[in-house]
C-alpha cells in the first residue's frame, strides 16, 4: 500500500515567549492525499503557519508525528532533513522570499543546483516552469525588477523545481491585490488539475473556498 | 550560479558600505604588505647590495665593519698579494677610504676618496668615460654629485689636496688629475661627492702614515659554497683583521636594526588584526540583515554547507579585491616611504627599505587570503545555525 504524502499524528507545538509558554498547537492529526487541495484557514494566531512548518520539517514538533510518504521526520538527520525539504516539499512564502541579487530564472535555477541537477537541464526546466507561470518573459530579470504577483509566481516556479510531492504555501495571496491574488489562485487550480498535492495556509475565504477540503483552525486545534 | 558571483552581488547590494570596507581592507592591507617588504626587504637589500659586484668577503681592522672607523690595515699590498695566491680567491683588492680637498677657484670642497685596485674592485659602476687602468696614477674616477661639485666631466683636470696640516692650516700634499670617467659609488649616500684614484695616490694624499695601508680589501671567492670555510682559513690566517662574510655583515646589520624589524611585525599584525575586524563586521552585518533570506534557503533545502560556502565566499571577494588595491597602494607608500627613510646620513643611496619581490608579495596575498577566510568563518557559522521557523516567523510579523 502506498503511504499518503503527509500524515500528521497529534501534534503539539509549545513556545517560550517572554517567559511563557505558548501552546500553539494542541493535538492536531491530519492525512493528506496524493492530489488533495487542502486549505487550512484560521484567525491569527490559531496555528496554521506552525501546523504547516512542522509539516515542512523546518520546524519540530513539541510532541507527535510527521510522516512524508511513510518517513518519521523526527527519524531524520538536519541533513536528511534539508534533503527532503529539497527534493520532496516545495515552500511558497506570504512575501516571496526569492533572492533579490538573483535573477527570476536564476532564483528558478537555486533548488535544482543545491539537488545537483545538470547546468543545461535546470535551466531548460526553469525556463519550462517560467512558462508555466506566465513569465517565460521576464526570466532574466532581477526579483527587484518584478512585480508583487511577479514575484509569487517565480517562487511557486521555483517551488516546482524539484518535483515535489507536496507544495506548501503560506497565506500565497496576503501581500497581494485582489486582483493578482485571483491568478494566484487560478494558478494553484491549474496545479492542482495537473497533479500537485497542494496544502494552503490562508487567511483568505475565496482561496479556501477554491481548494477541494477546507480545515479551520482556532486555538491550535482543528475544529472542523 | 558560482557562490562566487553570488557573493559579488550580494555585496553589490550595499555598494557605499561595500566600497568603505574595501577602501578600509585596502589600508590595512597596504600596511601589512609595506611591513612585510620593511621586515625583510632591510636585509635583502643590503645583501644584493654587498653582492652587487661579487665580492663576498670583507677584510677591515679588527674590530669595524667597512668605513665603519678611520683605521686602516698596515701591510695591505701583502695580504693582497697572499690572496691573490689562494686557490679559492678569484679576485682580491685593497681600499683606501679618506676625506680629501679638491681646489674649486679659490676654495677648497670637501670629497670623500676611495683608493681603489681597478684589476678587482668592488665599488663602483662606470655610467661614462672609461674606467681607470692599473698604475694609472695621473686619472680619477668622479662620482657624479662630485662632477657636479667640480663642474667637470670625463677629459677635463681637478686638482685635489691631501690633508690639511693642522700647523699650518695648508695641504700637506696636492695632484692635478685627468678625469677618465664617472661612475656610480655603490654604497654612498645620497648626494655624497666621492672620488676614486688607484690606491698608492690616494695612499700618498692621505698622509705619510697611511703607506701601504688600507681601509678594506675585497675578497670574491671562487665559489659561493666556499665562503664559510675560506672565511675561517683567512681568520686563522690574518689574526689582526677582521673578515666577515655578506652573510655575516648582513646579521651584523640586522642586529643594529632589529627596532624595524619588531615595528613592522607590530604593525604588521595590527594591520591583520584590523583586516579580520573590517570584514567579520561587514560579514555579520550583511548576515544579521539577511537572516530571512537565508532562514528561506535553508527552508527550501539548501543545505547548511551552501550558506556556510557563500558567506565565506564574500569574505573571500572581499579580501581579494581588497588586497588588490591594498598591493597597489603598498608599492605606492613603499615608494614614497623609502624615499624618506633612504635620507638618513650615512645610508648608501642605493640601499632599499622596502623591496617588493615576488615571495614578499605572496605571501602577503596568502596571510591576507586566509585571515579573510579566517575572518568569515564567524559570520558563516552564524548563518549556518540560523533557526529556520523561529526567523521565518519573526519575518512575517
Amino acid at each position: 500500500m502506498i503511504p499518503p504524502p503527509l500524515l500528521a499524528r497529534d501534534l503539539r507545538k509549545d513556545y517560550r515567549m517572554n517567559g511563557e509558554t505558548v501552546h500553539a498547537l494542541r493535538g492536531v492529526s491530519l492525512r493528506v492525499d496524493a492530489g488533495d487541495y487542502v486549505a487550512i484557514a484560521g484567525p491569527s494566531g490559531s496555528g496554521k503557519s506552525t501546523l504547516l512548518q512542522l509539516l515542512g520539517g523546518i520546524d519540530t514538533p513539541t510532541a507527535g508525528v510527521v510522516e512524508l510518504l511513510g518517513t518519521r521526520l523526527d527519524a531524520l538527520s538536519d541533513r536528511e532533513l534539508t534533503h527532503l525539504r529539497l527534493t520532496r516539499v516545495g515552500f511558497i512564502f506570504q512575501r516571496f522570499h526569492l533572492l533579490p541579487v538573483l535573477t527570476a530564472r536564476e532564483n528558478v535555477e537555486l533548488p535544482m543546483a543545491e539537488a545537483g541537477v545538470a547546468r543545461g537541464e535546470r535551466r531548460e526546466r526553469a525556463e519550462q516552469l517560467l512558462a508555466y507561470v506566465g513569465l517565460a518573459h521576464r526570466g532574466a530579470h532581477r526579483a527587484t525588477q518584478l512585480s508583487g504577483g511577479e514575484m509569487q509566481r517565480v517562487a511557486i516556479a521555483r517551488a516546482l523545481a524539484n518535483r515535489p510531492t507536496v507544495l506548501l504555501a503560506d497565506e500565497p495571496t496576503g501581500e497581494l491585490d485582489a486582483a493578482t491574488g485571483r491568478e494566484i489562485l487560478e494558478l494553484f487550480r491549474r496545479l492542482n488539475d495537473d497533479g500537485t498535492t497542494l496544502i494552503v495556509v490562508t487567511h483568505d475565504d475565496r482561496l479556501a473556498a477554491e481548494a477541494g477540503r477546507a480545515i479551520h483552525m482556532l486555538d491550535g486545534t482543528i475544529r472542523d | 550560479m558560482r557562490v562566487v558571483a553570488w557573493g559579488l552581488r550580494s555585496l553589490g547590494r550595499q555598494p557605499l558600505r561595500t566600497a568603505l570596507s574595501l577602501a578600509g581592507i585596502a589600508v590595512a592591507a597596504a600596511m601589512l604588505l609595506d611591513m612585510v617588504m620593511l621586515s625583510g626587504g632591510i636585509d635583502r637589500s643590503f645583501s644584493d647590495l654587498l653582492l652587487v659586484r661579487g665580492y663576498q668577503l670583507r677584510l677591515t681592522p679588527k674590530g669595524t665593519l667597512p668605513f665603519d672607523t678611520e683605521a686602516a690595515m698596515a701591510g695591505a699590498s701583502g695580504i693582497v698579494a697572499a690572496l691573490r695566491r689562494d686557490r679559492d680567491v678569484e679576485a682580491a683588492g685593497a681600499v683606501l677610504g679618506t676625506s680629501l680637498y679638491a681646489r674649486d677657484a679659490d676654495s677648497l670642497v670637501t670629497l670623500f676618496g676611495y683608493g681603489i685596485e681597478p684589476e678587482a674592485q668592488g665599488l663602483y659602476q662606470v655610467t661614462s668615460g672609461r674606467d681607470l687602468s692599473p698604475g694609472d696614477t695621473a686619472g680619477i674616477l668622479l662620482g657624479e654629485p662630485a662632477a657636479r661639485l667640480l663642474q667637470a666631466g670625463a677629459g677635463d683636470t681637478v686638482t685635489l689636496v691631501g690633508r690639511l696640516d693642522p700647523q699650518v692650516a695648508g695641504a700637506a700634499l696636492g695632484s692635478r688629475l685627468v678625469v677618465r670617467g664617472i661612475v656610480r659609488w655603490l654604497y654612498d649616500a645620497r648626494d655624497q661627492p666621492s672620488v676614486g684614484t688607484v690606491l698608492p695616490v690616494m695612499q700618498r694624499l692621505s698622509g705619510p702614515t697611511a703607506g701601504d695601508r688600507a681601509s678594506l680589501i675585497l675578497v670574491k671567492a671562487r665559489a659561493d659554497d666556499q665562503v664559510p670555510a675560506l672565511a675561517e682559513r683567512l681568520r686563522a690566517r690574518f689574526p689582526a683583521v677582521e673578515v666577515n662574510s655578506a652573510a655575516e655583515l648582513v646579521v651584523h646589520f640586522r642586529q643594529r636594526l632589529v627596532y624595524f624589524r619588531q615595528l613592522s611585525y607590530i604593525l604588521g599584525s595590527m594591520s591583520l588584526i584590523v583586516t579580520v575586524l573590517l570584514i567579520a563586521t561587514l560579514l555579520t552585518i550583511g548576515v544579521n540583515e539577511r537572516l530571512g533570506e537565508i532562514a528561506t534557503l535553508r527552508a527550501i533545502g539548501v543545505s547548511r554547507g551552501t550558506v556556510v560556502r557563500q558567506v565565506l565566499a564574500e569574505g573571500g571577494v572581499l579580501t581579494v579585491l581588497g588586497a588588490a588595491l591594498g598591493i597597489l597602494l603598498g608599492l605606492l607608500t613603499a615608494r614614497y616611504l623609502d624615499a624618506i627613510l633612504t635620507r638618513f646620513p650615512g645610508l648608501p643611496a642605493a640601499f632599499s627599505f622596502f623591496v617588493p619581490r615576488a615571495d614578499t608579495l605572496g605571501f602577503a596575498a596568502i596571510v591576507l587570503l586566509v585571515t579573510g577566510f579566517r575572518a568569515g568563518l564567524y559570520p558563516a557559522w552564524l548563518a549556518a545555525r540560523a533557526p529556520i521557523a523561529a526567523t521565518l516567523r519573526a519575518e512575517a510579523t
